[in-house]
């Protein structure tokens, strides 16, 4: 870290965060454009540590002014928020910023919400990026109504910016490994029903591919939670498994939103509180997995469910697996004929997963086609199935959420209803 | 009648009822968008407001005369930026010194210092314009700048913010290349700049020095001029030491850098350019003290010292130096080549930027099956490194070379595995004989005179019946002359108490003429699996197909070894005892016997044991890979326990040994082609540019152009898929080449540069190279050249199918499976020629899955327990394909001649120039498709 710098302005307010664990992030920050003084640090909030901070409380108000540097130039619409990403080698530093406008003491001024981390997390930060920024825009949507109110907004921020500083924490110690070895999964059994229920293997890894990868799996014992975690994140892109969390043996983590996959742990009484609003922001749809359930009673068909489509509190936001499919059941009934240990059955996944991708990246050709890039509504849906060989609505379903992931947006466009699950924010706001 | 509907739609709001009012509403500012894809949003609309229409890279400079200014976009052409506005998003992008650095006289210290800043990178974006950016900051130095720094940066800039950031690392990675080969030749102009500008000051220094004597001389030494001049020649000496200071600086880079483990210093690619523009050809850190540098420096011109003031007048007025001249010309040049090469790659649409990488990714994991059908040349070459370091490793590991060697090929001999006879083949001085013994002998139908003749069938709407049918088997006389010899031979070389190599040569040489290698017969008393045991990857037996046998449509398929010249099997055996399990096997061929045969499996189950992931295991276990090269036949039956006799004694045979019998042989493949015909070059189809994905997606417009029009594209691609070579016969170059190229994409192992293709053949083929050839063009001649060409079509009728494009025909045998249909659908509502190949390239990924499961299926190939025979084994393997995986007998045919290509590559790797390692053929009733 660089020193020197200016000294930070006298009112700057800090909340210290306990964090168990070490804390990649070095600090967060709240400043703003004062139209006469210009960039001011309004707050900062840091994780608590007995070791000395690698940036003083003046080296960070220096960086928080900085990002608010030519924003003096800022002509976006009212309400977006603009996100800013710094590596700044000469500091050492990474800083994401979001940009908005908001009102202060009655003027409009240019508000930043920053995240300063040290430059070496930039590899663990990157694939947690999308998650952080979308939690940060909701609170600062929810934070600009609170300003508008006359209120502070820095309440509002804190109550995303802890858990955000604790889930960079937890995914510090418990993120899954970028490269997992087969031998640590259900796939590597002997045979199919040796770990869990032939049918609820299915149906759990059938349900987490139609919902775009994501599920949480539920359990007591973490090293079973664990096992499927990691079996279920072999079906994701080294990035999405840097973005999944196994569960902690000790007590369990809280729920995430924005995680692809995540391990939860029971209580001693063997249930988990899950919070379904924060699981209904969740970008995708997710897939709820018990393991208790199947290894007491075998009861896979209960086990494996999925966020409904619509917000409806007093309801069970979760389905059952509606629509069976042919991929992974054939998938699953050969691999296992392969014998375990030698690497065939890493190939025969890579194999089937490139198989997917691109079975994905041609329904998607087939629409843009179709449709001449969205130009005209899509209306061959049955020869689309035919000629791609998606006459299963289960296979349909995965290679289409396969899709989504590339293309955001085209499974409403071509089913004409929104693919996700999460009350519209709107509501939320009206709400909260 | 006016009605009260009427009525109210002339009514006023707020005169009919009033408004209500929610207190909670909030303002409409502070509304969020809904989610940004709910509803029937256009997906591909979201990034479609910006005002430029495709991503662009801008250089901009931060100019101490003008403030932020826009220099250069890649790709240059105005269009690419539409009425996007440069100047103010170089300014939004440039308003900040995100290198905020000491840059200057340091305090304490009395001389400019420089201070080597690093880049800094930025993504920001402009969500009203719909512009976002990934910004590259870097600092030049120029002698004339303020502080010597000129800020600059480079802008990646693209309406999709999710790209930028998905990409950052690639686009930072790429970028950090661009601008350290900036920076590099920035440094060296400066370094020139200053040598020069010290000569100008030390030129400067004499001429002071001179002027500064004869003041002396003649008005004192106090005088006025003498001390002006005393105090310029003084300024003078300060301005040397400081460039040379700067100059220490500066060539104290390198040094000092290096010792960062995180600095990647520039390293060009190609330094052809160099030459051309008339720089130094190599890069290198220069150094003042490196003798190097010091010898490029002596390379440049001659620099003509100046007379120069002492302090150069810092103002508005002067110009400032462009980019180009900021920066060595051979480095300026290759920076921007990366920055066209950084457009390139991350131009488009992001989904197929992500999905081409997760694609990489993946295909790394499946090295083994990638050869069938995939585009990568990079994963090629690892192979073949890993192949070569094992190889090397190996040889420390071989039999003495005398021992392992083979004879000397005989370029006009050819072996047909058939019955493990060499057939002498004598392509110049017999061929019309031969030609004419083979027409009178099997009176093939002439393909072109003969279709008339032909009888419906039934069956196949609009198809006729060839009529032929044939079986082999094997001759009497080569079974019982080879048989015995084969099989005490093995016996022999059971024995694990004798470790040497054993070779064997069998002598069974006929002239083709006399014996011919087809023999037409359902004798009962010679049952293939009688000759297994001697000639165990010779025989495969189909079963029998629908057709009455007085047809004898009785399908056979055989393979011949793909090496001309080679006559002598050899039998070695050598080696130490090698753990490996049975109970998980495929099929391993011998040395010389390419193992072709689809039921191969079962005859060499004995001999291979796939125990280890391919990739670890080519180069992790060298006696593995040794151990696959075991003769089958010699241990057929070998293992008293059911154990392969390769467990006794696994290094009897190298490796290297068939594959240098491989590699010789497809060489002598080519010298006879060669020796035929000017055409046999065995050029690629390309004009030697490797096939790319880019070129097949061109393709498939034609291939699906194809499949609509001919209802019969399913047979043809059978042919393809099954290995069976098909002929394109047409009298139109261009319609016969298209053709071709649309049908190549089906090919499987068709090659780094589409060796498995002949694009265009004018002249007659022969049998050798429907080994290396999958898919042929055929001129059809009127000419006489045209009969022997009509006479080689004939003469292979069996082997091959052919495809009359004039005529609009096809003669292959039938197909009747399910797996093709999902590729190849006559009425499929596919679009584009691009997504048809991506959607074949989806099914192909499939059959390479299911052909890898075939291929190393536990307890598939091996008999699982010692009381099992053979029967057995090949009843299982039919079951699996027939019952887990689902397939009719056609589709198993593919499944099993990917699977033997799995095979092969698996122990020999690539084979080199694209050599199709077996030839296989049926001899299965052909048909004559009708559009």
């Amino acid at each position: 870290m660089s020193s020197g710098c200016p000294p930070q302005s006298p009112a700057v307010a800090k909340t210290e965060v306990v964090v168990e664990g070490e804390s990649p992030l070095l600090a967060a920050t709240f400043a703003y454009w004062d139209n006469i003084l210009g960039p001011r640090v309004r707050h900062i909030w840091a994780p608590k540590t007995e070791r000395p901070l690698l940036l003083s409380d003046g080296e960070i108000t220096f960086l928080a002014n900085h990002t608010l540097n030519g924003e003096i130039l800022r002509s976006a619409e009212c309400g977006a928020v603009d996100v800013k990403f710094f590596v700044l080698a000469e500091k050492g530093v990474i800083i994401v910023s979001l940009i908005f406008d908001g009102e202060l003491k009655g003027d409009k001024n240019t508000c930043a919400l920053s995240l300063i981390l040290p430059q070496t997390q930039l590899a663990f930060y990157l694939p947690l990026h999308a998650v952080c920024v979308e939690r940060l825009k909701h609170i600062i949507r929810k934070g600009r109504i609170w300003m508008k109110m006359g209120c502070s907004i820095v309440s509002v921020l804190t109550s995303e910016i802890v858990p955000i500083m604790e889930l960079l924490s937890s995914m510090k110690t418990h993120s899954v490994p970028e490269d997992i070895d087969i031998k640590d999964t259900v796939l590597n059994d002997d045979d199919i029903g040796d770990s869990c229920h032939e049918d609820f293997l299915h149906k759990a890894i059938s349900s987490h591919l139609q919902t775009c990868g994501c599920s949480m799996v539920v359990g007591s014992n973490p090293e079973k939670v664990n096992k499927i975690v990691r079996t279920l994140c072999l079906f994701l892109t080294p990035a999405e498994r840097k973005c999944s969390r196994l569960c902690r043996a000790e007590s369990s983590f809280r729920y995430d939103t924005g995680l692809f996959v995540q391990g939860l742990l029971k209580d001693s009484t063997g249930s988990f509180v899950l919070p379904f609003r924060q699981v209904l922001y969740s970008p995708y749809p997710t897939t709820h997995i018990d393991v208790d359930v199947n290894t007491r009673g075998g009861r896979g068909p209960d086990t494996v469910a999925r966020a409904d489509d619509t917000f409806t509190p007093d309801l069970n936001v979760f389905q059952d697996v509606m629509h069976r499919d042919t991929l992974v059941k054939s998938f699953l009934d050969e691999v296992f004929l392969l014998k375990p240990g030698l690497g065939l059955r890493s190939t025969f996944l890579a194999q089937f997963l490139l198989l997917l991708h691109r079975r994905a990246l041609t329904l998607l050709k087939y629409i843009e086609d179709e449709t001449q890039k969205g130009k005209k509504p899509f209306r061959s849906l049955r020869s689309l199935k035919t000629d791609l060989d998606l006459t299963e609505e289960g296979d349909l379903n995965i290679v289409m959420a396969m899709a989504e992931k590339l293309k955001a947006g085209l499974h409403s466009f071509v089913f004409g209803k929104s693919f996700y699950t999460s009350v519209q924010e709107r509501d939320v706001l009206m709400s909260f | 009648m006016i009605g009260s509907p009427d009525v109210v739609a002339f009514t006023k709001e707020d005169g009919f009822a009033e408004v209500y009012k929610d207190p909670w509403m909030i303002p409409e500012e502070f509304s969020v968008p809904l989610f940004p894809h709910s509803g029937n949003g256009n997906p591909w609309t979201k990034t479609s407001y910006a005002k430029f229409t495709k991503d662009f890279i801008l250089i901009s400079e931060f100019s101490e005369q003008v403030g932020p200014q826009p220099l250069l976009t890649i790709p240059d052409e105005s269009k690419v930026c539409g009425t996007f506005d440069l100047n103010y998003f170089s300014l939004r992008i440039m308003s900040v010194d995100y290198q905020a650095s000491c840059v200057g006289h340091p305090p304490g210290c009395g001389y400019p210092k420089l201070n080597f800043v690093e880049d800094s990178k930025v993504v920001l974006g402009d969500s009203k314009e719909g512009a976002f950016a990934y910004v590259h900051h870097l600092t030049l130095y120029d002698l004339e700048a303020r502080g010597f720094v000129r800020p600059f940066c480079m802008a990646y800039i693209s309406a999709d913010e999710r790209k930028i950031m998905q990409q950052f690392i690639e686009l930072s990675s790429e970028f950090s290349k661009a601008s350290e080969c900036l920076k590099t030749g920035n440094r060296k102009a400066f370094a020139n700049e200053l040598e020069n500008k010290l000569k100008d000051l030390e030129y400067t220094r004499s001429v002071l020095h001179k002027e500064t004597e004869l003041q002396k001389m003649s008005n004192g030494c106090f005088s006025t001029q003498a001390i002006e001049k005393a105090n310029e020649l003084a300024n003078v000496e300060k301005s040397i030491y400081e460039h040379k200071d700067l100059l220490k600086q500066i060539t104290s880079y390198p040094n000092r850098k290096i010792n960062d483990p995180e600095f990647l210093p520039y390293e060009s690619g190609s330094p052809v350019d160099s030459a051309d523009l008339g720089q130094e050809p190599t890069f290198r850190e220069f150094n003042s003290e490196d003798q190097s540098e010091d010898h490029s420096i002596k390379q440049r011109p001659s620099y003509t010292p100046q007379l120069v003031k002492a302090k150069s007048a810092k103002c508005f007025d002067k110009r400032l130096k462009t980019l180009e001249e900021l920066c060595d010309l051979y480095f300026f040049h290759q920076t921007m080549d990366q920055l066209r090469l950084i457009e390139k790659t991350f131009r488009g649409d992001l989904c197929y930027i992500y999905t081409s990488q997760i694609d990489q990714a993946l295909l790394k994991k499946q090295k083994i099956t990638n050869f069938l059908f995939e585009d990568s040349e990079w994963e090629e070459e690892e192979a073949e490194q890993q192949f070569c370091d094992g190889k090397q490793t190996m040889t420390n590991n071989l039999p003495p070379a005398s021992i392992l060697s083979v004879e000397p090929l005989s370029l006009d001999s050819y072996t047909s595995c058939v019955e493990t006879v060499p057939i002498k083949l004598e392509p110049e001085t017999n061929e019309d004989r031969i030609y004419g013994r083979e027409l009178t002998e099997f009176s093939p139908c002439d393909l072109l005179q003969d279709n008339t003749d032909e009888g419906i069938d039934a069956e196949m709407k609009g198809s006729l019946s060839s009529g032929e049918s044939i079986e082999v088997l094997g001759t009497e006389k080569s079974f019982k002359t080879q048989g015995p010899t084969v099989n005490s031979n093995s016996v022999a070389n059971l024995q694990p108490s004798y470790p040497e190599v054993v070779r064997k040569k069998i002598f069974t040489r006929r002239t083709y003429s006399e014996d011919s290698i087809e023999i037409l017969s359902t004798c009962e008393s010679i049952i293939p699996e009688d000759l297994r045991p001697s000639y165990p990857s010779a025989i495969y037996e189909e079963e029998l197909p629908v057709e009455s046998c007085t047809d004898a449509v009785h399908s056979q398929t055989s393979m011949l070894n793909q090496a001309p010249g080679m006559l002598d099997e050899c039998v070695d055996e050598s080696g130490s005892n090698l753990q490996v399990e049975s109970t998980c096997c495929i099929g391993k061929e011998d040395h010389i016997y390419k193992g072709s045969s689809p039921e191969l499996a079962q005859e060499c189950c004995a001999n291979g044991v796939m125990k280890q992931e391919p990739q670890s295991d080519d180069q992790g276990d060298p006696t593995l890979q040794a151990d696959f090269s075991l003769d089958q036949a010699t241990f057929s039956e070998a293992s008293p326990a059911g154990l392969p006799l390769y467990e006794l004694n696994p290094n009897c045979l190298s490796d290297d040994v068939s594959r240098m019998n491989c590699d010789d042989l497809s060489d002598s493949t080519s010298f006879m082609s060669a020796s035929t015909s000017s055409d046999r070059t065995y050029s690629p189809f390309l004009y030697g540019n490797p096939i790319t994905v880019k070129h097949k997606k061109k393709f498939g417009q034609s291939a699906l152009r194809f499949i609509r029009q001919y209802p019969f594209a399913q047979q043809a691609v059978f042919c393809l898929l099954s290995g069976r070579t098909l002929v394109v016969l047409g009298a139109d170059e261009g319609t016969v080449r298209k053709l071709v190229n649309a049908l190549s994409i089906f090919v499987p192992k068709i090659g780094k540069h589409g060796e498995a293709v002949k694009q265009w053949l004018s002249s007659p083929f022969q049998l050798t190279e429907l080994l290396n050839w999958k898919l042929i063009g055929l001129h059809r001649v009127a000419s006489p050249a045209g009969s022997s060409m009509v006479h080689s079509l004939s003469r292979y009728s069996r082997y091959i199918s052919v495809l009359d494009i004039d005529h609009k025909t096809l003669r292959c045998p039938p197909y009747k499976g399910s797996l093709i249909g999902k590729m190849v659908d006559h009425h499929t509502q596919i679009k584009r020629g691009s997504t048809y190949f991506m959607h074949v390239q989806s099914m192909q990924t499939q059959l390479c899955s299911k052909a890898f499961l075939y291929t190393f299926c536990h307890h598939l190939h091996l008999p699982i327990s010692a009381d099992e025979d053979q029967d057995a084994v090949a009843s299982r393997r039919t079951n699996f394909l027939h019952h887990q995986l689902r397939y009719g007998e056609d589709d198993c045919r593919i499944m099993q001649f990917l699977s033997e290509l799995i095979k092969h590559h698996y122990l020999h790797g690539s084979s080199k120039g694209g050599t199709l390692p077996v030839f296989s053929f049926n001899y299965t009733t052909s048909f004559l498709h009708k559009p």
